[in-house]
């Protein structure tokens, strides 16, 4: 019953937040000095062909009807104008992009797989080497090799991630002429190559998210390897592994998979820097040209599509930390 | 990642006399305040400093050019005129540039930390104290705040904003506004823990107001974490401004900023590198100092766990 | 973000790191404001091309237009490739750029008035699906433009096509009875005014033929039907735009393309310093290949020494002008001195400087670009490369103007931020005080053509024209029909006289007469005090070593990339 009640207002509380994120963004955008009709309308217009377009667009309604429309527009699909010359955006429609001249569902569709590739690469990569460094750092608290992982971890977060990117290009992709210096190929064009191109931004990701995950797994390694449980299972006489994989671990990883389940649902949403110093256009890439280039409907589109990961990140984590943790 | 931008890492326990001495013997945390303390003074005395080769970060040295922009002579025109060379295609001098951009970073860092501090803060303890809907509604804000793709947001915003408001007010009112949830997430969890404890019980069976006990019972024992949280946040929001100043929204030229320098500087990194070393070192020394002496700050304050 | 697809008109640049980059020829009439000419690639025009292999266009452009309709692409870039007009472009590497015939016979028959235009249509000639190019097709192709969903393009035909107040398309039956089609073979333009450049007007990307079919016009740019030597096979957005033969196009009814490579990839979404880079290294896959983008200033200091990467850049002549466009209606510009200040203090030498050096930029002190048939050579304003302060100075007394203030509005890629910044040096040296306004392309756009005069008082402004006429130099820059609405009037200047001028030189026929009246024009709007020129830009290329015919002719200042193959 708890469950159900826990569900169905997460659930509201879900719906609530999307359309709250979504119509702000829509309202920044509609108060932006450019006008996106005067671009679709191109060179020499003139008012009257101003108007025009701006009609067929629907811009000349309220922000309150574009809204309105958009929301119905996901459902139902939307029609601009009428006949042959008809725009038609398929359901779901979260937007047409008249400069691109394509639905913001298909450009969302066609550049996804990049960001997921992305992120689902370095996620796993940050994850795997984060957790093991930090575990080693804490069982060996105060050896070298604790030093040595928490001074790389920091430095790890203290480079910013677009200089790291980029030296990396120079250094792997120029000099040292290893590894490509950016582009995306599909997985399904070449396996191989979709992960030659993408072991830079992995690393880079991974290396700076990594030694977060280090510096955390270790701190609550620590803290967990000192609760008094952990004592009295030692003098038990239970064997040391034991006491570590299934009574420290399973404490540690519960604030690991809380941070990490937000992280990567924020990643999902388009790792703008990354995308954009390794030329792999994926969700972010594609917000920030249309950021530059005005094109309302694909930054509603994406924003929402973005939203929608994080909130349902955070929702997943929620849940997991309350059947995994009850006393929450 | 600003989901984690402080130390999830809870601090239990409060700062002691003990804890002050560890953090003096602490040398990387001492290190890192002491560097951090150069930066501020460079930040703050950087008419003076640039004046002292008598130079400033706007003037153009076209002389000290070659045709095709690069600077003359060795490590990017490093001379007695100009201590760290000059900018490709202008000519100006690197070491004013650094100085004064400096203001720039350490005033947004600072800054935003400031608000999302107090604002964050404000909100945990609302939300850890009082509970029920209040909690309720202020976790589904904190997630709203939270799944706004926040890039993009200050992105339009900087199209928005009138050019005669000043930018680094703007950068910090953003940068703020987007970095309190992860903290008021950390200050409702601590609150709500304090919050059953027996004194705060006890003081409430005793008819004290909320406001009383906030004030001496809860926020004192809270003030341990929101230190580490906020010492911990500077940097990343340091790292946020240079993001945003690489990402060409930053302040205005020409306003000297170490992110859009280092912006600049990345393409004239094969012919002359010496560009790009001045901010990009500045940056990172000055976060890798605030992260080391943060660190030192928590593992003094709580000997328990997380410490060396 | 830089479009090489929509280059006229607004020269944008390549936004290089950031959310955020610029060479040439002798010229033929000897106009020498530019200093030094260098010298050209060692694979000219001219040598025969050979035909096969797969050529690679790196592109710092994420989309891609492929619908005529809506492409602002020259006629010899990208769009040249696919579709083919009624006449195009000759552009050679020494000799003045030619309007010659393409899908008709000539270059059109003008009425005595110059208000009828005739065009007759080759024959042999097909669309990309077989069927062939009819004048229907043509007229088709021209209606559809005035559809809302169609309208971004370069639309110069729009205004000057009688009767087309208030068309919206040929989608609802609509046809335009201005546009007559007496057999397939043949078609005529009733024209609103007479007018001389209407061949380079037919000329442009939007005029090309286009099939009618069932399928919604909106969708056509996905699966283009295309008249020229080249289909598109593949598209992805960011990623890559594939062309392949059309094996339906005929090199005996087109002379003007090579069509070389039998398959060509324009790779999408390079940022332009790694694509520099990348071509200046010439490995396997950058030797078959070109850069879109104007190689950033840094690249350029890097081949500076390397003369085998030298080898292999193209600079153009310096055409696309660079220039302060002055806000007439600002209220903090109505002193005549002040302006006249203005164009005396500025230092051109550090914009030079700023754009990249002098293989990057020269000097300028006219509206008319080097290059243009008619250009004359003056300078208003007597100055040395970096100015004359005393005479700034002396006027700004004169005309009691101390501490002010100007707001000075920018694109926000490095190149423009760098010559902004040099310009407000420049002003700072005479105690004017000026603020940038930096802005995204599409946000200064909206601002500067916005109907609103308010919001700045300079805007850096840099405008190629469209084809080489005097005519697209100065009229959409200066008439006062061109204010506001999206048009590049950004100076805001409405000056009856000027007007006059302008609309008398359009209407004149004979070539000769039009370029004296134009130079007219050209010195009147200067002496207005509306612009400062500040200098011609050269843009440079870069092409792999296995490039062939990669050169710029006098205009426009891009490579030919229908004359482009690779060695076999």
């Amino acid at each position: 019953m708890k469950l159900a009640r826990f569900l169905t207002l997460r659930f509201v509380g879900m719906i609530a937040v999307l359309l709250v994120v979504s119509f702000a963004t829509f309202v920044v955008f509609y108060i932006l000095p450019a006008d996106p009709a005067r671009m679709e309308c191109g060179h020499l217009c003139t008012a009257g062909q101003l108007r025009q377009v701006r009609a067929f667009m629907g811009l000349d309604k309220s922000v309150w009807r574009q809204y309105l429309d958009f929301i119905v527009g996901i459902f139902d699909g939307r029609t601009f104008g009428s006949g042959k010359g008809a725009v038609v955006c398929a359901a779901p429609c979260l937007g047409y992009s008249f400069q691109q001249s394509r639905s913001v569902t298909t450009l969302i569709a066609q550049t996804f797989p990049v960001t997921l590739s992305i992120a689902v690469g370095a996620a796993i990569l940050w994850l795997i080497s984060g957790v093991v460094a930090g575990m080693v750092s804490a069982l060996k608290r105060g050896r070298p090799i604790d030093r040595a992982l928490m001074t790389t971890s920091i430095v790890g977060i203290s480079a910013p991630s677009y200089l790291v990117g980029l030296l990396g290009i120079l250094v792997f992709g120029f000099k040292l002429k290893l590894l490509p210096t950016g582009e995306y190929v599909p997985l399904l064009q070449s396996p191989l190559q979709w992960a030659y191109h993408l072991i830079l931004p992995w690393c880079t990701l991974a290396f700076i998210s990594a030694a977060i995950y280090a510096r955390l797994t270790r701190s609550q390694m620590l803290e967990a390897l000192g609760e008094d449980y952990i004592r009295s299972a030692r003098a038990r006489g239970l064997r040391e592994r034991r006491v570590i994989g299934r009574h420290a671990l399973h404490n540690v990883m519960i604030p690991v998979i809380t941070v990490f389940g937000l992280d990567v649902g924020t990643l999902l949403g388009g790792a703008v820097i990354t995308e954009k110093v390794f030329s792999m256009y994926g969700l972010g890439a594609l917000l920030i040209n249309a950021v530059q280039t005005t094109d309302l409907s694909v930054i509603s589109g994406v924003t929402l599509i973005a939203a929608i990961f994080v909130v349902l990140a955070n929702f997943v984590v929620d849940l997991t930390y309350r059947l995994l943790d009850p006393r929450v | 990642m600003t989901a984690i931008a402080a130390g999830t890492e809870p601090v239990t326990a409060n700062a002691s006399r003990g804890s002050r001495a560890r953090l003096l013997r602490d040398r990387w945390a001492m290190c890192g305040a002491l560097i951090t303390c150069l930066f501020i003074a460079m930040a703050v005395f950087a008419p003076q400093l640039s004046a002292l080769s008598h130079n400033n970060p706007y003037t153009y040295h076209l002389g000290a050019l070659s045709g095709s922009g690069l600077p003359h002579g060795s490590l990017g025109g490093v001379s007695s005129a100009h201590w760290l060379g000059v900018e490709p295609s202008t000519g100006r001098d690197l070491f004013a540039i650094v100085v004064y951009g400096a203001r720039t970073s350490l005033l947004v860092g600072f800054g935003a930390t400031a608000l999302a501090t107090v604002v964050g803060t404000a909100l945990g303890i609302l939300a850890g104290y009082r509970g029920g809907l209040l909690d309720a509604l202020l976790s589904r804000f904190t997630d709203l705040v939270i799944a706004f793709p926040q890039l993009i947001f200050m992105i339009a915003l900087g199209a928005v904003v009138p050019t005669s408001f000043p930018r680094q007010i703007f950068m910090i009112a953003v940068i703020g506004v987007f970095g309190w949830p992860s903290l008021a997430r950390v200050v409702r969890g601590q609150t709500l823990a304090l919050r059953n404890r027996a004194f705060v019980v006890a003081a409430e069976a005793t008819g004290a107001s909320p406001a009383h006990i906030l004030r001496t019972a809860i926020l004192p024992n809270l003030t341990s974490t929101i230190t580490v949280l906020a010492t911990m946040a500077v940097p990343g929001a340091i790292g946020t401004e240079a993001a945003l100043s690489f990402l060409g929204i930053g302040v205005p030229p020409p306003t000297p900023s170490w992110g859009r320098e280092i912006s600049q500087a990345i393409s004239w990194v094969s012919v002359d590198p010496w560009y790009l070393a001045p901010p990009a070192l500045a940056l990172f020394i000055v976060t890798l100092a605030l992260n080391a002496f943060g660190d030192g700050l928590r593992d003094a304050l709580d000997p328990r766990g997380s410490g060396r | 973000m830089q479009r090489s697809f929509r280059l006229s008109g607004h020269r944008r640049r390549a936004s290089a790191g950031a959310l955020s980059a610029s060479a040439i020829v002798a010229l033929a009439l000897g106009l020498s404001a530019c200093g030094s000419s260098t010298s050209q690639s060692a694979s000219g025009a001219g040598s025969s091309s050979q035909k096969g292999g797969t050529l690679t266009i790196y592109d710092s452009d994420s989309t891609f237009a492929a619908d005529p309709a809506k492409s602002w692409s020259l006629a010899i870039t990208s769009m040249g490739l696919l579709d083919r007009r009624l006449t195009t472009w000759k552009v050679s590497s020494n000799g003045v750029t030619k309007v010659v015939p393409d899908l008709a016979t000539t270059t059109g028959t003008p009425s005595d008035d110059g208000q009828v235009w005739t065009y007759h249509l080759k024959s042999g000639i097909y669309f990309s699906n077989g069927k062939p190019i009819t004048s229907q097709d043509v007229k088709y192709g021209i209606e559809r433009t005035y559809a809302p969903a169609l309208s971004g393009g370069l639309n110069y035909q729009k205004g000057l096509i009688a009767g087309t107040n208030g068309y919206n398309g040929p989608f609802n039956g609509k046809q335009l009875s201005s546009i007559q089609t007496p057999d397939a073979k043949t078609i005529v333009f009733h024209l609103t005014k007479p007018y001389g450049d209407w061949p380079w007007v037919v000329s442009t990307t939007s005029m090309a033929p286009v099939p009618d079919g069932d399928a919604p016009a909106a969708t056509f740019g996905n699966h283009p039907v295309t008249s020229g030597p080249y289909a598109v096979q593949s598209y992805t957005t960011g990623r890559s735009l594939v062309l392949v033969r059309n094996k339906y196009w005929r090199q005996s009814s087109d002379p003007n393309r090579s069509a070389g490579p039998s398959r060509i990839d324009f790779v999408l979404n390079e940022d332009p310093t790694v694509e520099a880079q990348t071509l200046i290294a010439d490995g396997t896959a950058a030797s078959d290949a070109f850069g879109a983008d104007f190689v950033p200033p840094a690249q350029l200091a890097q081949i500076e020494n390397n003369p085998s990467v030298k080898a292999r850049l193209v600079t153009s002549s310096a055409s696309p002008l660079e220039y302060l466009a002055v806000n007439l209606r600002s209220t903090k510009l109505h002193s005549s001195k002040l302006r006249d200040a203005l164009e005396y203090a500025i230092n051109r030498k550090s914009v030079v400087v700023a754009s990249g050096g002098t293989i990057a930029a020269t000097p300028a002190t006219t509206l008319i670009t080097p290059g243009i048939a008619g250009r004359v050579d003056y300078n208003l304003y007597p100055a040395s490369n970096t100015g004359n302060l005393t005479k700034a100075k002396q006027l700004l007394d004169q005309a009691g103007i101390h501490n002010l203030t100007l707001t000075l509005a920018t694109e926000n890629d490095p190149v423009s931020l760098a010559i902004s910044e040099a310009v407000q040096q420049s002003y700072k040296a005479v105690g004017i005080n000026v603020v940038l306004k930096p802005l995204s392309t599409d946000a200064w756009t909206s601002l500067v053509t916005g109907n609103s005069a308010s919001g700045y008082d300079l805007a850096l402004t840099s405008w190629q024209p469209d084809f080489p006429s005097a005519m697209d130099n100065i009229e959409p820059l200066f008439d006062s029909s061109m204010i506001g609405n999206g048009n590049f009037n950004v100076s805001r200047l409405d000056d009856p006289a000027v007007d006059k001028l302008i609309s008398k030189a359009q209407g004149t026929i004979n070539p000769t007469a039009a370029n004296a009246l134009w130079a007219q024009a050209d010195r009147a709007i200067v002496a207005t005090g509306a612009v400062v020129p500040l200098v011609y830009n050269r843009n440079s290329f870069l092409r792999g070593s296995n490039v062939q015919n990669f050169y710029i002719g006098e205009f426009p200042a891009y490579p030919v990339y229908t004359a482009v193959s690779l060695a076999q």
